[in-house]
């Protein structure tokens, strides 16, 4: 029996956009030809497997055109039974990482990639109670897991999904980790920062740079490299100096607005922390102690946690639980907390009339739902209150409170799972896209490619994605105070 | 406790239908009582719903007669609006602090008119709607509010805000009684014993954003969902979306949100309704709106009450409500349509969108803040899930001795069970008060009864809107036009509802004022309402017999709901028939009878023993009767109740006071076998095993004669040794059996013999109990694998900690549901249970070393017989019939007879000994009284043209009639006469059918009343 169909029909079954559905098609993953009147024909052993991989319910069935959802009892099949051996898994550790469970299905109806693969975070789960370590590990659905936490955020025993989905992508062989995440890490603890930028260069590009910014907007600007005693310091994100330096320049000018006294280390600067994607503790925690170090060495009074939800998140995580004595020497304090503190105090001074196209939010997992269950504090008003001071066209997305995953958290923008990804992305596009905003702001290097470079062009959003403090960085009143 | 004087009085706070069910039982048995209501007026949350499970009868409806029988009881003193601040002294002789709100209105004066509310400006949220729509700030909670006396709210009065404003109130109340001066009083009130029953509050699923309540107004409670279904809501039962009134297509229930969640409300309990509530609301929806779809999302089906098993099979298969096990995250707004949008897996695993018009929350039950106050105030000991902490074996005693609770207070539970739970209150309070029996109460009187024999016949015809139960398909207007044509009628008015207080009122007033001496009302059932409206026309000076009641709802409005034209037609047909019958109506008075004050109670474990030793204590010699040598029963068979306390213990000291009491006389190895007389005049011959026979007599009696464990005849039970039941079980556990001891793996099979084709009934306990063996063997040892294979896991109400307890300690739930019973096959030494994963839908094979089925519990064979001797019918499962599922759980509608235990329906021991109580206490409002009225519908002869042929002898199914020789007078034959035996006619009518001499009718029947009422009836 042959499928036929059209290209935005089939995009409305698998909640994609029909440039997605045409990428599917030229990558071969969805086997059609092309046939008369625009209309496509697969067979439809395809769309079953097709269907299968991302885990929909096949809106045709040969037999009957009969929608399955009425079926009440599911015909049993002739798969070998799977022996339960009895044995306890031994990457659960705790009952509340799944033995808690009620098997309710809340996380799988909310997880965006629920059935990819056949599975979902209620199977993950179960396969920990009956103690399956082997496939879970062997398992490619931990790592397209965005550990985005909305399925934990519903739970109703509270159980650790993310915690566990850690220690399982911490349990396979670091050679079989998938994509550079591993190379990264190892990367990192070797040279310092996750893509081995020398020191020297990165120096002379700081400097380079400080000097644009002394001969353009900010005249008497000099990039405070190892400054000791300096008030806060400030980590950077290895991809900014890589790819696009210029991007350093943003913050740069809001400090220099603000009339901070700031430093950047020469060494470890990194505030990238991809041990925390790979279930890597020491690797973790060694990136973090980098940090109190330079702290330590530079006698700064205040840390900016890293930018970027996942390295915010890591950064934070690693100073409670490992540096716990470290903490009482200085105070940490995030994007949102600086950026709020510059502006209620009037040290910066901004400009509404700049951005006057409509403006939404999108909330990174980390900053967001995470940090509020695991330091008691979501940034999401802060956010809101900081856009609100760059512009007078602000709305929301649906729904506002615990929103989605871009798709792209958990380490999965670097991995090789992309069509996962992007049919990850189907509801933070939905969501973009019915809030009719121009531009959406995000705290987070993952969420801004994912929403920029991915979800824009596959689902033709036709927005611009600015980082908070770029937003900020622009509406900058001239004048300094 | 002191050996002080006590009290005959009782206070019972919160006048919800728990508190209301004591109040009445108590006040009939001879106390006097103080019933406390912090709103305006009583009806708790039963009043806020539309209709029942699992009979659909309509809530209103069938409280309000209750209601009215609070608001009028003689031995019933109403306080609303009141708090109570104190309770000093020990039990049989407390001092109760209340602290009253002002009403704002005399109730002295107030009539209820209604002008006030419809001449205040000020609108406010109605809490009685659930929060839906709006009332004024001088209001009624609802139309039949029981005081019938209007109130101001001070928070939203505008005059009380601000002196001076407003006040319109004030100047159109022709009764003047708007007292905007009222002032908050303090009362002081000595009583014997205070029962709590203050109730539940829903939970808020606002400040959890998730839900999306709040922020689309489509999204609603299921008490919101009551009141829209309810023809007295907001919408007279008309259910479109609130957003925008477009009509509903697709509705989804969302159980859960609230209960079973200690993420995001720390609820951690089951609330035990909303299951058998949200099928029910899905039911009824769909009966509104033709075509709707309707689904359930949830994760275990908690039907697990009498009857609720059969409801949920018929909501599937016939009425077609879609079940999906899914519990949902959250519900999302399309912001363009309003729809709303939710995902969720379905059973093949796959993830689902879906969109909704309506989304109901199911929203769990609380003990709300003011209860925690009452509480600390009462110095009452709570659960960790904040209820009240009662004992298994005292379900009704706090830990303060003399403080009694009912209803939710005590953990979340039904209508049923919260009625049972009033009752069994009562019983507690007057065996605690016994010696204090009728010192307090006043006994009533009535006006003279007004002899009609010389006047005409002036009828009065009050015709019910009940709400828009009658009124929404017949038209009344019409009917009442064409009621003042028919004869003799002088007349005709509307109710809204005629059973309220206010309707008693003015029918007692209009029989005054026109010299009515024949009422007709047509409303609904005589079977629920007769006893009501034969007492107005007592309190109006008329003989109750000059009464006729035709059923325009039951038998009319709601039958005929697709036909208003034939249905007002036939209305005018039975409200015609009604009056003609009406009209030779004559004055009759009952036969009162003296009571034997014995109790009778059939069996001998915990629910039999319960009731005999509260009777006994209550004062009453009671006769105990049991079938074996042994007290004790099932209960002999179990280790630990769910919260656990050690059966055999607490059942030793029961048979030991049982033992002891002397006014318990104890009937071993006996059975009956031969029943005759009536309430409050039982005979029965008891038959020892060895043939003997002895008679015993008494007033009332408790048939609490248990039930027994099925036998499994599935799962190779009885060819492979290792699969045993639970019952066996439990004892190889006990003794250590080398097997048990020896054995790693085990798998625990439930619904063994329950919930299938021909037994859809759910057992109640195995879930409980096997979660618990489970728990025991894991923690024994740890390296023990156990599995428990379910189809609902229903560990309803506090018992949910236990099944939690057993997930974290590691035990594995499996749900064959889905995918079909598990197959056990031996494989030598070993078992091997091969059954689907219903996560990952794929099939699973565990290897055990024993098999525990969790069997089905079954009514005794012998219990159709004893249903025979009393003339009590018993279910198709051969479970007793009790007379009303909802609000008469004990009493069968044979009276004088009640029901307790196992016998009724399978339970746990704290709900056998609740029931047992609950029995006790009805039986008690018999015993108490020293005489019976019985029934007015007796056969009586027609001297004149009787000429005992005796052919009436032989029909009669009771007895109740002998032949009469009368001697001879002086030149004539001796005239030969039958007599009937009052006591035992139950006038049925046969004798009168048989009668070829029309010399003998029955009273209310005659053959020209129903003469006239045939002619009626072929007139039309």
């Amino acid at each position: 029996m042959m499928y036929e169909f059209k290209v935005n029909q089939f995009a409305e079954e698998f909640g994609v956009h029909r440039n997605t559905i045409r990428n599917w098609i030229n990558s071969g993953i969805l086997i059609a030809k092309e046939g008369p009147g625009r209309k496509y024909l697969m067979k439809f052993e395809d769309y079953r497997l097709l269907c299968e991989k991302f885990g929909r319910e096949p809106s045709l069935h040969p037999e009957n055109n009969a929608a399955s959802q009425t079926i009440t009892t599911v015909p049993r099949s002739d798969r070998p039974p799977l022996v339960v051996s009895g044995e306890k898994s031994r990457l659960a550790e705790d009952p509340s990482w799944a033995d808690a469970c009620l098997t309710c299905g809340t996380c799988a109806g909310l997880c965006p990639i629920s059935g990819v693969d056949g599975l979902d975070p209620r199977k993950i789960v179960r396969m920990a109670v009956l103690g399956l370590d082997e496939q879970l590990v062997a398992s490619d659905w931990p790592w397209k897991c965005t550990m985005c936490g909305k399925c934990e955020e519903a739970c109703p025993v509270g159980i650790e999904f993310v915690a566990l989905i850690r220690k399982i992508r911490g349990a396979r062989k670091r050679a079989e980790v998938p994509g550079p995440i591993h190379r990264g890490v190892t990367m990192c603890l070797e040279r310092g920062n996750n893509l081995g930028i020398p020191k020297d260069d990165f120096v002379f590009l700081c400097e380079d740079l400080g000097e644009e910014l002394n001969a353009g907007d900010c005249p008497g600007f000099k990039t405070p490299i190892d400054v000791h005693g300096a008030r806060v310091l400030v980590t950077v994100n290895s991809k900014i100096p890589y790819g696009e330096p210029d991007k350093l320049k943003w913050w740069w000018k809001i400090f220099f607005h603000a009339g901070e006294s700031w430093t950047i280390p020469s060494e470890n600067w990194d505030g990238v922390n991809w041990g925390l994607f790979s279930g890597d503790d020491e690797a973790m925690k060694t990136v973090v102690g980098r940090i109190v170090d330079n702290m330590r060495r530079l006698n700064c009074k205040v840390l900016l946690l890293p930018e970027c939800g996942h390295a915010y998140f890591a950064t934070r995580l690693g100073l409670n639980k490992w540096y716990p004595e470290a903490l009482k020497e200085f105070r940490i304090v995030t994007i949102f907390d600086l950026l709020l503190e510059y502006i209620e105090s009037g040290r910066i001074r901004l400009d509404t009339t700049k951005h006057r196209m409509p403006i939404t939010y999108h909330d990174s997992c980390n900053y967001g739902r995470k940090s509020l269950k695991a330091f008691g504090q979501a940034y999401s008003d802060e956010a809101r209150k900081i856009i609100r001071a760059c512009t007078d066209n602000y709305r929301d997305m649906n729904p506002y409170g615990s929103g989605y995953c871009c798709g792209a958290g958990g380490g999965t923008w670097a991995m090789p799972f992309a069509e996962e990804r992007v049919f990850y992305g189907r509801i933070k596009a939905r969501q973009i896209s019915e809030s009719g905003a121009k531009m959406v702001i995000v705290p987070c290097h993952n969420c801004r490619d994912q929403i920029f470079k991915s979800l824009n062009r596959e689902y033709d959003l036709n927005i611009e994605v600015k980082y908070i403090w770029e937003l900020v960085a622009d509406s900058l009143m001239e004048d300094r105070t | 406790m002191t050996d002080g004087k006590k009290v005959g009085s009782v206070m019972i706070v919160g006048g919800g239908v728990a508190g209301i069910q004591a109040a009445l039982d108590l006040a009939d048995s001879g106390f006097y009582v103080y019933l406390v209501e912090k709103a305006g007026a009583i009806g708790g949350t039963m009043v806020q719903l539309d209709k029942t499970f699992p009979t659909n009868d309509c809530s209103m409806c069938i409280i309000a007669p209750k209601l009215v029988e609070c608001g009028r009881h003689l031995n019933i003193h109403l306080l609303t609006l009141c708090e109570v601040t104190g309770i000093i002294g020990v039990a049989g002789d407390f001092a109760v602090t209340l602290r009253q709100s002002p009403r704002y209105v005399d109730m002295n004066k107030c009539i209820a008119c209604g002008v006030c509310t419809d001449n205040c400006p000020k609108k406010i949220d109605n809490d009685y709607n659930a929060g839906i729509g709006k009332r004024r700030a001088i209001y009624l909670r609802y139309p039949q509010a029981v005081p019938l006396k209007y109130q101001i709210d001070p928070a939203a009065c505008i005059r009380l805000q601000k002196p001076g404003a407003c006040g319109f109130c004030e100047k159109v109340c022709d009764a003047g009684a708007i007292n905007f001066t009222d002032v908050e009083k303090i009362h002081r009130i000595n009583v014997g014993a205070v029962i709590l029953a203050p109730g539940f509050e829903v939970f808020d699923p606002r400040p959890s954003e998730m839900w999306g309540y709040g922020s689309n107004v489509n999204i609603i409670t299921s008490l919101q969902l009551e009141r829209y279904l309810s023809t007295s809501g907001p919408t007279e039962g008309h259910l479109k979306r609130p957003l925008d009134g477009k009509p509903v297509r697709k509705m989804a229930f969302l159980q859960c949100v609230g209960s079973r969640d200690e993420n995001l409300c720390g609820n951690g309990y089951c609330s035990s309704v909303c299951c058998m509530s949200a099928i029910k609301e899905a039911v009824l929806a769909k009966e509104h709106v033709p075509g709707l779809q309707t689904s359930i999302f949830y994760m275990d089906m908690r039907t697990h009450g009498k009857g609720f098993d059969q409801y949920l099979e018929q909501a599937r298969r016939e009425a077609g409500v879609r079940f999906v096990r899914c519990r949902m995250g959250g519900v999302e707004t399309d912001e363009e349509s309003g729809d709303l949008r939710l995902r969720y897996v379905n059973e093949n695993g796959r993830q689902i969108e879906d969109f909704f018009d309506l989304v109901v929350l199911a929203v769990g039950m609380q003990t709300p803040k003011q209860v925690l106050d009452l509480a600390r105030v009462a110095d009452i000991r709570l659960t960790a899930d904040n209820f009240a902490a009662t004992s298994d074996f005292a379900p009704v005693k706090t830990s303060r001795e003399g403080i009694f609770t009912c209803g939710a207070i005590a953990g979340p539970k039904d209508i049923p069970q919260s009625v049972v739970e009033g009752s069994a209150a009562a019983a507690a309070v007057a065996e605690l008060l016994a010696p204090a029996r009728g010192e307090m109460t006043i006994l009533p009187t009535f006006s003279e009864e007004r002899d009609i024999s010389g006047e005409e016949v002036r009828i009065g015809i009050f015709i019910c809107h009940c709400g828009t139960n009658i009124a929404g398909v017949v038209d009344v207007k019409d009917l009442a036009e064409y009621s003042v044509t028919l004869p003799d009628v002088v007349h005709v008015e509307r109710k809204l509802f005629s059973c309220s207080q206010d309707s008693q009122e003015s029918i007692i007033q209009l029989i005054g004022e026109h010299r009515l001496n024949r009422i007709v009302i047509a409303a609904c059932t005589p079977r629920t309402h007769e006893p009501l409206f034969r007492e107005t026309l007592k309190v109006a000076g008329l003989n109750e017999c000059l009464l006729e009641m035709a059923n325009i709802r039951n038998q009319n409005s709601w039958v005929h709901g697709n036909n208003p034209v034939g249905a007002t037609n036939k209305a005018k047909d039975l409200v015609r028939m009604a009056v003609a019958k009406v009209t030779f109506g004559e004055a009759s008075h009952a036969t009162t009878m003296p009571v034997v004050q014995k109790g009778l109670v059939i069996g001998g474990g915990v629910a039999g023993m319960t009731a005999a030793l509260n009777l006994a204590q209550q004062g009453f010699t009671v006769h105990l009767v049991e079938r074996t040598d042994t007290l004790g029963g099932n209960a002999l068979n179990l280790k630990y109740t769910w919260s656990g306390e050690h059966v055999r213990t607490q059942v030793a000291k029961l048979i030991d006071r049982v033992i002891c009491n002397e006014r318990i006389i104890i009937h071993k190895e006996w059975t009956v076998t031969e029943v005759t007389g009536f309430v409050g005049n039982f005979h029965s011959t008891l038959t020892s095993k060895n043939g003997e026979t002895k008679v015993i007599e008494y007033g009332a009696g408790i048939v609490a004669i248990g039930g027994q464990a099925a036998v499994p005849s599935e799962y190779n039970y009885g060819s492979i040794t290792g699969v045993v039941t639970s019952v066996q079980f439990d004892k190889l556990h006990e003794f250590k059996e080398k097997h048990v001891k020896l054995a790693k793996r085990f798998v625990f099979i439930q619904c063994v013999g329950s919930r299938e084709e021909g037994h859809m009934y759910c057992s109640k306990v195995c879930c409980t109990h096997a979660v618990q063996s489970a728990i025991t063997l894991k923690k024994e040892n740890p390296d023990r694998n156990v599995y428990i294979l379910y189809r609902d896991m229903r560990t309803y109400a506090q018992r949910e900690s236990l099944y939690k307890e057993a997930r974290k300690l590691g035990i594995i739930f499996i749900n064959y549901e889905m995918h079909g019973k598990p197959r056990v096959t031996g494989r030598g030494a070993e078992i091997e249970v091969e059954v689907w994963d219903h996560v990952l839908h794929q099939p699973l094979l565990i290897v055990a070393d024993m098999v525990i089925l969790a069997v089905a519990i079954r009514p005794r064979e012998d219990a159709e017989k004893i249903g025979k001797l009393y003339k009590v019918p018993v279910d198709g499962h051969g479970f007793f019939h009790e007379a009303h599922a909802k609000l008469r759980p004990v009493d069968f509608s044979t009276e004088g007879m009640f029901v307790a235990g196992l016998a009724h329906y399978p339970k746990p021991v704290e709900e056998s000994v609740a029931q047992a109580l609950a029995a006790s206490a009805r039986a008690a409002t018999i015993l108490a009284k020293p005489e019976v009225q019985l029934d007015t519908i007796k056969a009586i002869v027609d001297e004149e043209f009787c000429d005992g042929c005796a052919l009436c002898i032989d029909v009669c199914p009771y007895h109740a009639i002998t032949l009469l020789e009368q001697t001879a007078v002086a030149g004539e034959a001796p005239k030969k006469l039958v007599r009937i035996n009052v006591a035992q006619c139950k006038g049925c009518g046969i004798c009168q059918g048989t009668c070829p001499k029309r010399g003998i009718y029955v009273a209310g029947f005659t053959i020209k009343q129903v003469l006239a009422q045939l002619q009626a009836a072929l007139a039309g």
